[in-house]
């Protein structure tokens, strides 16, 4: 039966005081239960059906703590309840990790920014979604726990299908670590969508790197929106790894590039397309960070 | 049920709320605020867009009783009495709105806009209008609004 | 505009201050005590015949109190005339398109209402769909409608002049295929109403409506009730632009059953994914166009063949078929010319009208074309144009189109001259023509728009204007302002005429029971056929004031002037009174009087439409406009920022010169939607992009600057000279826009709309992207 929702179903709201509670609910409620940071993901999808409805939505905004941004010279720590507003708002991301501050304002509008969060973004996990590629070339992973023990992924291992992630039901994200980055290293987000806001990216581009005197270091590529996750390009990288960079060698990476992802045709794009649009924005990338 | 605790435009409200209730449906149902409309109940919209905490913020997303215990602005509580805030009567001398549907939401979002901005050029403007959609005006005489509002707030009108 | 007191101020809406503050109520907004919800539940396939309907486990819901399936309506439909009615509020026997309604629920909340639609069982058989208008004509194609077994849901032949001999004669011929998008009016405001059937069986409803007396004469043949039975009360509405808010919905007609069934007040609220996969849409369309010119330029004739992509019903459709071959005599001089057209049924959801009506494709696919072959010929863009405009006939003077409709004024020439001697195209030769990858091009157009539609019946319009005995005016009509900004300019109308303020009169909304039959928000008709209706009714008003104050100084009616609410002798201008004062002196005067002046629109109908011929007139006049644009083109992506529009427009008098510039404004946005971002995705049915994130309507951060230059016309047939104001912007942007990305490609777009992907691809086709 078509059905256009305007309420969302029925379920049970609890809002643990403490990350304990939290984790104890996951093991006892299994698979049955949500977990509400921002809600800007979680609230359409509940109403349009999308996913499982749920016995218990579990609301983390009654534990303190949870949204700071902390940096100390080992890196920067972004708590889950972070919201993309704070990340972009926030001193030490604009000065050390000014990509995520572009990645940020790059989402959705005011209104969802002041809810969302970055770990929201990244447990959704869309191949398109803004924060991602980002983070992956800062070389970003995150903290999870569960009752019983913590791990750390990396963000790049993180991601297994569209929003499927390698959290078990039992487990959350409490952090995102973004390791300090070499002082001379750069780093730049283009997204490209056909209007100039209120969009998902066709194709989000993001590299980081550096270029000391000709030569290519540190460089990271990341691909947002063309393969079933965000992906890194290594052989792209290794095209420019070490190497004395030229608008050839530029290039040639660019085109790399596209043999690293696997776009699908889709209402929004074509597949064509956004092979393309990889190869634009990959080169516009590499050389802004690398040859401008 | 679930009760909570809502101040809105300076009025408390102790509410008995579905947990499954948006913050939406319970000011406009429960309290009977019907100023924040719903467009297209998933955030892209911005009609639904009311002062929490001093954020702006889509209504449509929130559950009812994640804002137990916050402060929240309506467009309804903008006018002092019969005095209309400066932003609000920009729109109404410029001629910002038509069918007025996207109004409520837009005047808000401006209001933050213009708490944090004083002197916005039209770009910032744009940018800070970028969650609220209209489809009457072009946004030509909204934008236009925002700027002579900005005005009369620097003068103290 | 020293002659008026109140037309062309720049005064404030007069709804601004409730919808500043808030307090304007939408059908949504409305509530009564024990009110019930309903909910539409709706097909899972795009054509399949229904075989059983189980509503047993859904009315056993606590909290349901009915439940309604087709059947319930008795076999009642609706749709354009007598012949094409096949519409049925929720299906019958078989679902055309992919979500149409088949059972409704009525709960005391909307949570159980939509749980209880979840409990209906369908049996179905799927059918075969047909989905392209082109493979839905040919011979074997599944049938949608028994009564039309070729799926043509209507099909028109007009021929004018001698095509034949005026393309042997031509110098140069070209024939290209063109398409609109599928788009859709876009308001924010989801459909909504409240209805009320009471025990003593009469229907009030609120419903968010911008023909409410549509929406009347519907409810009164779906219940068989009399007219005078059926309360139409207008909330404030959130946009319309045509179609859907012309027309009922399911969601409409069964809260209104529901209502009958229960005996209590019933409420819907559309999603707007509803909106977007079930409501009306403006009709694509695959325009083959062929055009004939002199060696000079100078148009010989055009032919067309339009294919209307129908969708499932009805609705409008033929209206539509035949606007779109009505526009193309204007503004160019066309002496011969030849229109093919057929709506064609298809399984998709269904179109209907939208601002702009059927001219919009037409419009675009001629302007295109006569760009494209100036570019052959050598001849300058504008200077093409200017030869083929239509003159400004001098005052008494018409000029008659080849198809036989009239034009008394015409500012097309004037406002390709205002916009042309703008510096955004005087100039653009100084500006950069390519920055970085980004390449810049300026375009233009000049289209025309007709406004005051009447067309067939339901034309009465009327107006009443009740005088206060404190000098205040209610002025009552039946016209309904959707958010265009009418009831102001109605207001601004009467005051005008009666010599009082425009903060004197009140108008408030629709109310069937109360205010005259109006046909609503259409084909730019309000300001022209209701605002006459208007000037009618205040003059009979002030006839009778201007008696009353004759017969209290002793002079005749016609010594005595009111303006700006004083009231004096024309032959001795000390001589004065106030409005209140003249008030006082008629309502008191004698036995006492109630001072209300009656008025209704005259313009009847000149020559009534020929669909099959393509005669008649269809409005009362003309608009025109001229448009520019600038824009820049990222040549290796294809976006597009789109930077100035400069929007010459003959609104003949600008009445409200804040509404006809904001009208302009968002019909121009309106019009960059379907140039470049809008369009639903389909396949077998199903869209792809039914929300507001994929289905691309312009946001703030993609308009232009826009610039509007008023033309002064002064038309003989509109009130105070007026004409309409948005279609025209609306219509002209399309082809601006497409011109502007030739300028700056080198390629001319002949498919809506022209996004990103679209641009990199035709480069690429070129050999001219990334080299």
């Amino acid at each position: 039966m078509g059905i256009f929702y305007r309420r969302l179903p029925r379920f049970d709201y609890v809002v643990p005081k403490t990350l304990d509670e939290v984790l104890k609910a996951l093991n006892k409620h299994k698979g049955a239960y949500r977990l509400l940071a921002g809600g800007t993901d979680l609230i359409p999808q509940l109403k349009k059906r999308e996913i499982k409805e749920p016995e218990y939505v579990i609301d983390l905004k009654g534990i303190s703590g949870l949204d700071t941004i902390s940096y100390d010279g080992n890196g920067l720590k972004i708590g889950p309840l972070a919201t993309i507003t704070s990340i972009a708002q926030s001193p030490a991301v604009q000065e050390h990790y000014p990509i995520l501050a572009q990645a940020a304002l790059s989402m959705a509008s005011p209104q969802v920014r002041n809810r969302g969060t970055f770990a929201g973004n990244i447990c959704n996990a869309v191949p398109s979604a803004d924060s991602i590629p980002s983070l992956i070339t800062l070389s970003a992973s995150v903290k999870i726990r569960s009752a019983r023990k913590e791990r750390i992924v990396p963000l790049e291992q993180f991601f297994i299908g569209p929003r499927i992630t390698a959290l078990k039901a039992n487990e959350m994200v409490v952090e995102i670590t973004v390791p300090q980055q070499r002082e001379t290293s750069r780093g730049v987000y283009l997204k490209l969508s056909p209007r100039h806001s209120m969009d998902l990216a066709i194709v989000g581009v993001a590299v980081t790197g550096t270029c000391e005197n000709g030569i290519c270091k540190d460089i990271r590529i990341a691909l947002g929106a063309v393969a079933p996750t965000p992906v890194r390009a290594p052989t792209a990288e290794a095209v420019l790894q070490g190497r004395q960079i030229t608008s050839a060698l530029v290039d040639e990476a660019a085109r790399n590039a596209v043999t690293q992802c696997s776009p699908i045709d889709d209402h929004r794009a074509s597949r064509e397309y956004r092979c393309d649009m990889i190869y634009v924005l990959t080169r516009r990338a590499l050389n802004q960070i690398l040859l401008s | 049920m679930k009760e909570i605790m809502l101040n809105v435009n300076g009025n408390e409200h102790t509410l008995q709320v579905k947990p499954w209730a948006t913050l939406l449906d319970v000011i406009r149902e429960d309290i009977g605020l019907t100023g924040a409309k719903e467009g297209c109940g998933e955030g892209e919209c911005g009609a639904c867009t009311v002062i929490m905490d001093g954020v702006a913020v889509n209504a449509c997303l929130i559950l009812a009783v994640e804002a137990n215990g916050k402060h929240i602005t309506t467009i309804e509580g903008l006018a002092d009495g019969e005095k209309l805030h400066p932003i609000q009567q920009a729109f109404v001398d410029i001629g910002g709105l038509q069918c007025g549907f996207c109004t409520p939401g837009m005047i808000l979002s401006a209001k933050i806009l213009l708490d944090k901005n004083q002197d916005p050029t039209d770009e910032e403007i744009r940018k800070g209008l970028e969650g609220n959609f209209c489809r009457c005006t072009g946004y030509t005489k909204i934008i236009q609004s925002i700027k002579a509002a900005a005005q009369m707030l620097k003068e103290g009108r | 505009m020293g002659k008026y007191s109140v037309i062309g101020k720049r005064v404030p809406r007069i709804d601004a201050k409730e919808k500043v503050m808030g307090q304007a109520k939408y059908a949504a907004d409305y509530s009564l005590a024990d009110m019930l919800w309903c909910k539409v539940a709706r097909a899972p396939f795009a054509h399949a015949k229904i075989l059983n309907i189980d509503t047993s486990k859904a009315e056993r819901l606590p909290g349901v109190k009915a439940v309604i399936t087709g059947k319930d309506f008795n076999g009642w439909t609706w749709g354009f005339m007598a012949t094409t009615r096949d519409e049925p509020p929720l299906a019958v026997d078989k679902v055309r398109y992919l979500h149409e309604g088949v059972a409704a629920v009525a709960a005391i909340d909307e949570d159980i209402a939509e749980e209880a639609c979840e409990l209906i069982k369908v049996d179905y058989e799927e059918l075969p769909g047909v989905f392209d208008p082109e493979e839905a004509m040919k011979p074997g194609a599944p049938v949608i409608h028994a009564y039309r077994p070729n799926n043509v849901s209507v099909e028109y032949h007009w021929n004018f002049g001698d095509v034949e001999k005026a393309f042997a004669e031509s110098y140069l011929i070209r024939e290209d295929r063109f398409e609109t998008g599928r788009v859709v009016t876009g308001f924010l405001e989801p459909p909504a109403s409240l209805a009320y059937y009471d025990p003593s069986g009469y229907i009030t409803v609120w419903p968010a409506k911008q023909s409410p007396y549509f929406h009347y004469r519907h409810l009164a043949g779906c219940f068989r009730l009399p007219l005078s039975k059926i309360r139409v009360i207008q909330p404030y509405i959130g946009g319309g632009f045509g179609g859907t808010k012309n027309d009922s919905v399911a969601g409409d007609l069964c809260t209104v059953m529901l209502s009958k069934k229960t005996g209590k007040p019933v409420k819907f609220i559309y999603t707007m994914q509803e909106v977007l996969t079930t409501c009306r849409r403006r009709h694509n369309m695959t325009i083959y166009n062929k055009m004939g010119m002199t060696k000079d330029g100078i148009l010989t004739a055009v032919e067309s063949r339009v294919i209307g992509h129908g969708g499932a019903y009805t609705a409008i459709g033929p209206l539509t078929m035949f606007l779109t071959g009505y526009g193309t005599p204007v503004p160019y001089k066309l002496p011969n010319y030849k229109y093919d057209c057929w709506r064609v049924f298809t399984n998709n959801p269904v179109s209907a009208a939208m601002r702009g009506h059927g001219f919009t494709h037409t419009r675009f696919a001629c302007d295109a074309q006569m760009g494209m072959m100036a570019e052959e010929l050598g001849i300058d863009p504008v200077e093409i144009k200017m030869r083929n405009a239509i003159d400004n006939p001098k005052p008494g003077e018409v000029y008659k189109a080849v198809t036989g409709f009239k034009v008394k004024t015409c500012g097309i020439k004037e406002a390709l001259k205002a916009v042309t001697e703008d510096t955004i195209w005087a100039d653009r030769d100084k500006m950069p023509r390519q920055e970085g990858p980004v390449s810049y091009g300026v375009g233009l157009s000049g289209t025309a728009y007709h406004g005051g539609a009447r067309q067939l019946g339901h034309q009465s319009c009327a107006a009443t204007i009740r005088i206060c005995e404190d000098g205040t005016v209610n002025l009552i009509t039946g016209a309904t302002d959707c958010g265009q900004g009418s009831d102001t300019v109605l207001a601004m109308i009467a005051a005008e005429e009666l010599g009082v303020r425009y903060e004197d009169i009140s108008i408030k909304r629709v109310d069937t029971a109360y205010t005259p039959v109006d046909p609503g928000s259409y084909g730019s008709r309000v300001t022209l056929l209701a605002g006459q209706a208007t000037q009618f009714a205040a003059r009979d008003a002030k006839k009778q004031l201007l008696e009353a104050g004759a017969k209290a100084w002793k002079v005749k009616p016609d010594d005595i002037e009111i303006r700006n609410a004083v009231v004096s002798l024309k032959t001795n201008p000390e001589k004065q009174m106030s409005f209140e004062k003249l008030t006082k002196i008629a309502c008191y005067e004698g036995a006492g009087a109630v001072i209300l002046g009656r008025g209704h629109s005259d313009y009847g109908i000149d020559e009534p439409l020929d669909f099959d011929h393509g005669t008649g007139e269809g409005g009362i006049n003309f608009s025109f406009t001229a448009q520019t644009v600038r824009l820049g083109v990222d040549m290796e992506t294809g976006k597009i920022d789109v930077h100035d529009f400069i929007i010459a427009h003959d609104a003949g008098v600008p009445l409200h010169p804040v509404s006809v510039e904001s009208q302009n404004e968002g019909g121009a946005i309106q019009g960059l939607g379907q140039a470049i971002y809008e369009c639903f995705v389909m396949e077998k049915g199903k869209t792809h992009n039914s929300t507001l994130l994929d289905y691309k309507m312009p946001r703030s951060t993609d308009v232009p600057d826009i610039k509007v230059i008023d033309i002064i016309t002064n038309d003989p047939d509109g009130p105070f000279g007026a004409k309409e104001a948005s279609e025209g912007s609306h219509v002209s942007t399309p082809p601006a826009v497409i011109d502007a990305l030739h300028s700056a490609t080198g390629v001319w777009f002949k498919e809506l709309p022209v996004t990103p992907e679209k641009i990199v691809k035709a480069l690429k086709e070129q050999g001219k992207w990334m080299k």
